[in-house]
């Protein structure tokens, strides 16, 4: 992400970044309303350049009121977008998903590279009871909850109670969905360490495996009952199988060969991410496995099977701090806002009883596994966000269902809306009172070359004659 | 060919070229020029072997707009310099003479001949002898960089024609800027050709300092990538949202954020490593972009400008035996040493063929691949000859760069040339 915790910053600087925004507002509305042919690829261009931008600065900007980086993001991507001042429209906003591609396999990776064995072993009784409850319970309240809600929801009018119950399930599994790229780039930001960051780390990057095979057994278990003239098929698990077990194959593969990578070329690695998130990411559509797990797992056996794992999770880190930006300015871009008017009192309703229901299980999993006050207490408060798997559901759901799946999509985007926007400020309030965020400035170059002359200095009392590897580093790869 | 794949090409070279600017064991690999590239895209391309068609380059135009966006962004920012040190103000003078005349002598020599042996429309016949003017008044600082580091030049000959190759650019860069300034968007309002000029120079001056702005005083990597990344795309955007020329604003773009930034040499040591990534799959692009059976004509105006520059480069090699002493050992060749051509030459062509798509755009790319090869067939060695005649070059390394990876510090009055490999963005 951009930024991060860094030194306090001047008003002066806070007012040439806020003059700066306005300035970039100002030049491609100017711009769009000269030339308002927006259906090029130059406005996809631009609109990228503008989004990391205005992103950036929004995200420093509300960094000021303690509100996370990310939300900055997705308001700039907000007002940029086709439904406030229209900088950019719907068509532009689509292409520039393409990045989604690579924005998912930078967080899978960072997040199967930050989950280590030990810190597994440590808080798997922890985990074990949070998934435990947490896959049981928030489904069936969620059902319940998603039933209860039925005058509200126009397209469940004409359906009947069992398919009540079918759409209903299926809701409470989308429901459960977390957001492994929001708690990453919370995480990113705040440099958080302790328990409550590592295991909402932790439990959110399983749970998504969870997800999936739930998903999966959600939609055999359904389509009975929604609809009469179908029969129970075991053969939505025989996919599943397949792509479950390829997906960690090829990523064990692919992490073992990033290892050995990193280990005897170890440069250009933004360039083997980039080949990896559009190149792989293609292959991995046609092959029908799941991008996300293939990719966690790779980070994960980078992580715990060599010792290229800070390596390369600095690498990740210094491409998604450009990556990320777009990928959530862009969510924001895409975010409907008039369908959120429209449907903001039933979104509000199963946004806050989830959060509710969240919260109660997060309390009662901590209680059963002795987890210490602080889990007790922030434990449930990096699970409210949702992002790019539940939209993913959603679209399954609507292509599976196309009598109501529209409808259901709509809704889960909506929803999707409300959590995406209140569930990263929670988090970071919640590392920000637990203690756990990083309040060391982060190194600028000067800083860094200060260092490094420190560090040189010490070297050359050590070693009279220079070290030719370190000499030939750029000044930022040296050792500090 | 699938547009995966095409990208997936274009990585790889990317790789080549960054382990041309990182790596030693590669050192003064290929040709001077990147000509190498420009034809394997043009075997690969349509118009041979045809494995990846035009639709799939079509799909690939966002990507060549910001790679030369990216190029003229990175070469404003190191423009008028030397490794670490400003050119000389006689000599950039000089530069920017030398590429005007070449430019235009080449201009006048296509515009005569479009004149009289093609069917374009004056305004047509404009930009097209514009666009191959602009193409041929480079000589391409990489030939020199190359050519110094594989025959260790180092010299008051090698210096001289190092400081023109890095001041050469500003002309055809805003000369393009007027040429795509010919033909402005269609808007609700009019402006004169100048306003629009006007609007591609003052975008990039603005982005700069808007740049420079953020960049503030502590210099820290990853927002300074965000920023430059950012600046960079929206500008070309915003001028290909316009119709105008994005190289010409990124030129400018680099130029105003060098001035105004207390960060230029972090800037520099940053941004020079990026430039062989980007450039070798844009003169893929470019390459496969090209083809040289548009119109019938097509071979005789190459010879023509070819001929018009190799003339003019000739006549200014006299020029500078003329003026400076030093330089007269080097003998008449030193004028054809000037004819290497390369990456401004083919990214004005192929920024025409993306604004321009029909005869225009074709030619101007056309005439600047062929000027490219022919640049590089005829440049370097003259160049090789020159300089050695002056007693510039040597057969064996000195021991100091044998040893180091980074080039050392001399103890003559002349400037070390930065090398073609690792030391770049590193140290020079």
């Amino acid at each position: 992400m951009s930024g991060g915790p860094s030194a306090p910053k001047a008003a002066s600087t806070r007012l040439v970044q806020a003059l700066v925004l306005l300035a970039l507002f100002g030049l491609l509305f100017a711009a769009t309303r000269l030339v308002p042919e927006l259906e090029s690829q130059a406005g996809t261009i631009g609109a990228v350049g503008f989004l990391l931008l205005t992103g950036t600065l929004a995200s420093e900007l509300v960094d000021i009121i303690g509100l996370p980086h990310l939300t900055g993001y997705l308001l700039a991507g907000i007002v940029a977008g086709p439904y406030v001042l229209r900088l950019m429209n719907h068509h532009t906003v689509s292409q520039l998903t393409t990045v989604n591609g690579l924005a998912l396999a930078l967080i899978a990776m960072e997040g199967g590279a930050e989950l280590k064995i030990d810190g597994l072993r440590k808080s798997f009784r922890s985990l074990a009871w949070a998934t435990l409850l947490q896959s049981l319970i928030v489904p069936v309240v969620m059902t319940g909850v998603f039933i209860a809600c039925k005058p509200m929801i126009p397209f469940l009018g004409a359906l009947s109670t069992s398919a009540m119950i079918g759409v209903g399930l299926l809701w409470g599994v989308l429901a459960m969905t977390r957001s492994p790229s929001a708690t990453l780039g919370i995480l990113a930001q705040t440099r958080a360490t302790g328990p409550v960051a590592s295991s909402t780390l932790t439990f959110v990057m399983t749970s998504d495996l969870v997800v999936v095979v739930l998903m999966a057994a959600a939609l055999m278990i359904s389509r009975p009952l929604i609809e009469p003239s179908s029969t129970f098929s075991l053969r939505d698990l025989e996919t599943l199988g397949h792509e479950v077990l390829g997906s960690v194959a090829l990523g064990t593969t692919l992490g073992l060969v990033l290892a050995a990578y990193i280990r005897l070329v170890g440069k250009q690695l933004i360039l083997v991410f980039l080949a990896l998130g559009f190149g792989l990411s293609e292959m991995l559509g046609y092959l029908r496995f799941d991008a996300l797990l293939t990719f966690m797992v790779a980070g994960f056996v980078v992580q715990n099977l060599s010792k290229q794992g800070p390596r390369f999770l600095k690498a990740i880190g210094e491409m998604g701090s450009v990556v990320y930006v777009v990928f959530f300015a862009t969510a924001g871009a895409d975010l409907d806002v008039p369908l959120l008017q429209a449907l903001w009192p039933v979104a509000l309703i199963l946004c806050g009883s989830r959060a509710v229901v969240t919260w109660g299980i997060g309390r009662l999993a901590s209680r059963l596994a002795d987890d210490p006050p602080v889990m007790r207490r922030w434990g449930w408060s990096g699970l409210i966000s949702q992002a790019g798997l539940a939209l993913g559901i959603s679209s399954v759901v609507a292509r599976a269902f196309p009598s109501f799946g529209p409808g259901f999509r709509a809704l889960a985007i909506a929803t999707v809306a409300v959590n995406e926007m209140v569930g990263p400020v929670l988090f970071k309030l919640a590392l920000d009172r637990s203690g756990e965020t990083s309040h060391a400035p982060r190194p600028s170059i000067s800083t860094l070359e200060a260092a490094h002359e420190m560090v040189e200095a010490a070297h050359a009392r050590a070693h009279p004659h220079p070290h030719p590897h370190t000499e030939a580093l750029p000044a930022e790869e040296k050792p500090t | 060919m699938n547009a995966i794949w095409l990208l997936m090409g274009l990585l790889l070279l990317s790789y080549i070229g960054s382990l041309l600017v990182g790596g030693r064991a590669i050192r003064g690999m290929g040709l001077p020029s990147g000509a190498e590239y420009v034809v394997l895209g043009f075997i690969l391309g349509p118009s041979l072997l045809g494995l990846f068609d035009r639709a799939t380059l079509t799909t690939f135009e966002p990507f060549a707009h910001v790679a030369l966006g990216w190029l003229m962004f990175v070469i404003g920012v190191t423009f008028g310099m030397t490794g670490d040190r400003r050119v000389r103000t006689t000599r950039l003078v000089g530069g920017l003479f030398v590429s005007l005349l070449s430019g235009a002598a080449v201009f006048a020599a296509a515009w005569l001949f479009l004149r009289f042996r093609s069917p374009l429309a004056p305004t047509d016949r404009l930009l097209a002898a514009g666009g191959i003017g602009a193409a041929g008044a480079e000589t391409t600082r990489y030939a020199v960089r190359w050519v110094a580091s594989r025959h260790h030049a180092e010299g008051p000959v090698s210096d001289l024609v190092n400081e023109i190759a890095e001041s050469d650019d500003l002309i055809p860069i805003l000369a393009v800027a007027l040429l795509f300034a010919l033909q402005p968007p269609a808007v609700a309002f009019h402006l004169h050709t100048l306003g629009w000029l006007g609007i591609t120079v003052g975008l990039g001056l603005l982005l700069g300092a808007m740049a420079a702005l953020l960049l503030g005083k502590t210099f820290r990597l990853a927002e300074t990538w965000g920023v430059l990344l950012g600046m960079s795309l929206l500008a070309v955007g915003t001028t290909e949202r316009l119709g105008l020329s994005s190289i010409s604003a990124l030129f400018v773009m680099g130029v105003t954020l060098s001035a105004l930034s207390p960060h230029r040499r972090e800037l520099r040591r940053i941004l020079s490593p990026t430039e062989h990534p980007v450039m070798l799959p844009a003169l893929l692009l470019a390459g496969a972009f090209t083809d040289f059976s548009l119109a019938k004509y097509l071979p005789y105006l190459v010879a023509v400008a070819i001929g018009a520059r190799t003339l003019t480069k000739g006549v200014i090699g006299l020029g500078i035996l003329g003026v400076a002493p030093a330089a007269r050992r080097a003998g008449p060749r030193l004028g054809l040493g000037l004819l290497s051509a390369g990456a401004l030459a083919m990214s004005i062509g192929l920024a025409f063929a993306l604004r321009f798509p029909g005869p225009v755009g074709g030619l101007v790319l056309a005439c600047a691949a062929a000027i490219t090869l022919f640049g590089e067939l005829v440049g370097p060695a003259a160049l090789r000859s020159a300089l050695s005649r002056a007693g510039e070059t040597r057969d064996d390394p000195p021991p100091e760069v044998a040893a180091s990876p980074i080039v050392p510090a001399t103890t003559s009055t002349s400037t070390p040339l930065p090398t073609v490999s690792d030391d770049e963005g590193a140290v020079t």
